[in-house]
């Protein structure tokens, strides 16, 4: 406590200030998040798809892919598109930092979706089968509705990691969150403070995201399921 | 698992082939000129060579000299904040035209990057807290405590060259920081004993904290610090070259130090 107090009692402190430097990154973090999540979305559906209805070899690469990218930390696949590949592309770091976290997602999501078709079950798709669909009318329009349904919580989880890791992208320099709070806290020697404002506009991010696909999953649940 | 390394390596080497493609000739010269600004990277977070002022705003005495060394040759600075460890790759990769950040030169930068000459000479510091019992004498005393460093810098590869490779303190002792002023916090929290760092900046940060204090003020580690540069780039390295050695005989260089280095 007495270190806290301290902290505050800076002289040249102006809290709104600080604050506001920092959460001026927020735009940057949401950028990041809006690009790597329903990109990675959109390529983990496919690839679900692909893994689940695709036969045994497609399915094969299916798993070594998510291994691959799953295995690998966003970082150093950050380094790799920025440094290494993006040499004659010019991409810049918030692309490259978007781009490798909606790859390295799309692995998770992928995961998560497939979990939620093979949940779905088979039986499904067999007496869909019965009344007369084919088998693509079947898992669109009987299996993914249920599917989608059950992979809300697991992706509100996901949504949370993609929020937090978007903070890597300032090793790049992007000026997100986690970046003006070093630089704000080095310049004013007040680095608990800086710190604290990241973590709470973090939470605050979080926490909202969290609670918006909470009342979307209470929405659109099926009433029969329970 | 050695599939799963032969996917890995296949990938890698993909990764290697488009990069290949992207090799240039062109001087980075001619490309400041045309655009008419220099993109330059800084880690801002080191007073008071580069920090952000109240408003926000880049300053320091690299970053005043950098935007005067512009002006002289006709062009902008463009700045482009990024983290110390990030800076040389950046440059490498020609993500950046350049870099300035207190860089000493340094054999292993030299493989990837080059440099000016030197602009301005720097020292080095030990710095204990008040709660520090010990006995420091020489340089070489800090082997006994427990020992703090800023990641990636002169005094990094000092510590580790002298101290802990020459045997005198265990690697475990030493903890190494993304920032100075992380390991000052460490220092004041008594995590580490002891800590080692550019002495401008480190001064900077005992000013504000009356518990730091400097036991040691010299060049071990340090000495000139210069502006990153491209890789065999002569056009670019002359023509910087001469704008420093201008500064440097007009007094603007030693009118910048006494602004920002006088206590």
């Amino acid at each position: 406590m007495p270190v806290i107090r301290q902290e505050l009692k800076g002289e040249n402190l102006d809290f709104l200030t600080l604050l506001r430097y920092i959460a001026s990154g927020t735009a940057y973090t949401f950028g990041v998040t809006v690009i790597a999540l329903p990109s990675g979305l959109l390529i983990g559906t496919l690839l679900a798809f692909l893994y689940v209805y695709g036969g045994k070899g497609i399915g094969k690469v299916m798993n070594v892919y998510s291994t691959v990218m799953r295995g690998i930390p966003p970082l150093v696949l950050l380094f790799l598109l920025y440094f290494v590949v993006s040499k004659g592309i010019n991409l810049s770091g918030f692309w490259a930092g978007s781009i490798s976290l909606g790859i390295v997602s799309s692995a998770y999501q992928m995961e998560i979706i497939r979990g939620a078709l093979l949940s779905v079950g088979n039986d499904q798709l067999m007496a869909a089968r019965a009344v007369g669909l084919s088998r693509r009318q079947a898992v669109i329009n009987i299996v993914l509705p249920q599917a989608l349904r059950l992979a809300i919580p697991p992706w509100s989880n996901e949504a949370a990691i993609i929020i937090k890791d978007s903070s890597l992208v300032y090793a790049l320099g992007v000026p997100e969150i986690l970046r003006r709070a070093q630089l704000i806290g080095a310049s004013t020697h007040q680095p608990l403070l800086a710190y604290l404002s990241a973590a709470l506009i973090y939470f605050v991010l979080v926490t909202v995201t969290n609670r918006l696909l909470n009342l979307l999953e209470k929405k659109l649940t099926v009433p029969s399921n329970h | 698992m050695k599939k799963f390394l032969q996917y890995f390596i296949v990938v890698l080497l993909l990764l290697s082939l488009l990069s290949a493609c992207g090799a240039k000739t062109d001087s980075v010269l001619n490309k400041i000129k045309t655009d008419g600004k220099i993109v330059v990277g800084t880690s801002a977070d080191y007073a008071p060579y580069e920090y952000l002022d109240e408003a926000g705003n880049k300053t320091g005495f690299d970053i005043e000299l950098m935007e005067e060394i512009g002006k002289r040759m006709g062009v902008t600075i463009e700045w482009q904040d990024m983290p110390f460890d990030s800076l040389v790759a950046a440059v490498a990769s020609g993500k950046l035209d350049m870099s300035i950040s207190c860089f000493n030169y340094d054999e292993e930068r030299d493989l990837t990057v080059d440099f000016s000459e030197a602009y301005y000479t720097t020292e080095d510091a030990f710095v204990v807290s008040s709660a520090f019992a010990g006995e420091f004498n020489v340089p070489e005393d800090a082997a006994k405590y427990k020992l703090g460093v800023q990641s990636g810098t002169m005094q990094d590869d000092w510590i580790t060259e002298n101290l802990v490779n020459a045997g005198l303190m265990p690697e475990a002792n030493l903890s190494r920081y993304e920032r100075v002023d992380q390991v000052a916090l460490d220092l004041l929290a008594g995590r580490i004993d002891i800590m080692m760092a550019d002495h401008l900046p480190v001064l900077e940060i005992a000013k504000k904290n009356p518990d730091l204090k400097i036991v040691y003020q010299g060049e071990l580690s340090t000495g000139p610090i210069n502006i990153v540069l491209p890789e065999g780039d002569t056009a670019i390295k002359k023509e910087i070259d001469k704008v420093i050695k201008i500064l440097q005989d007009e007094g603007f260089i030693d009118e910048l130090a006494k602004k920002y280095f006088s206590e």
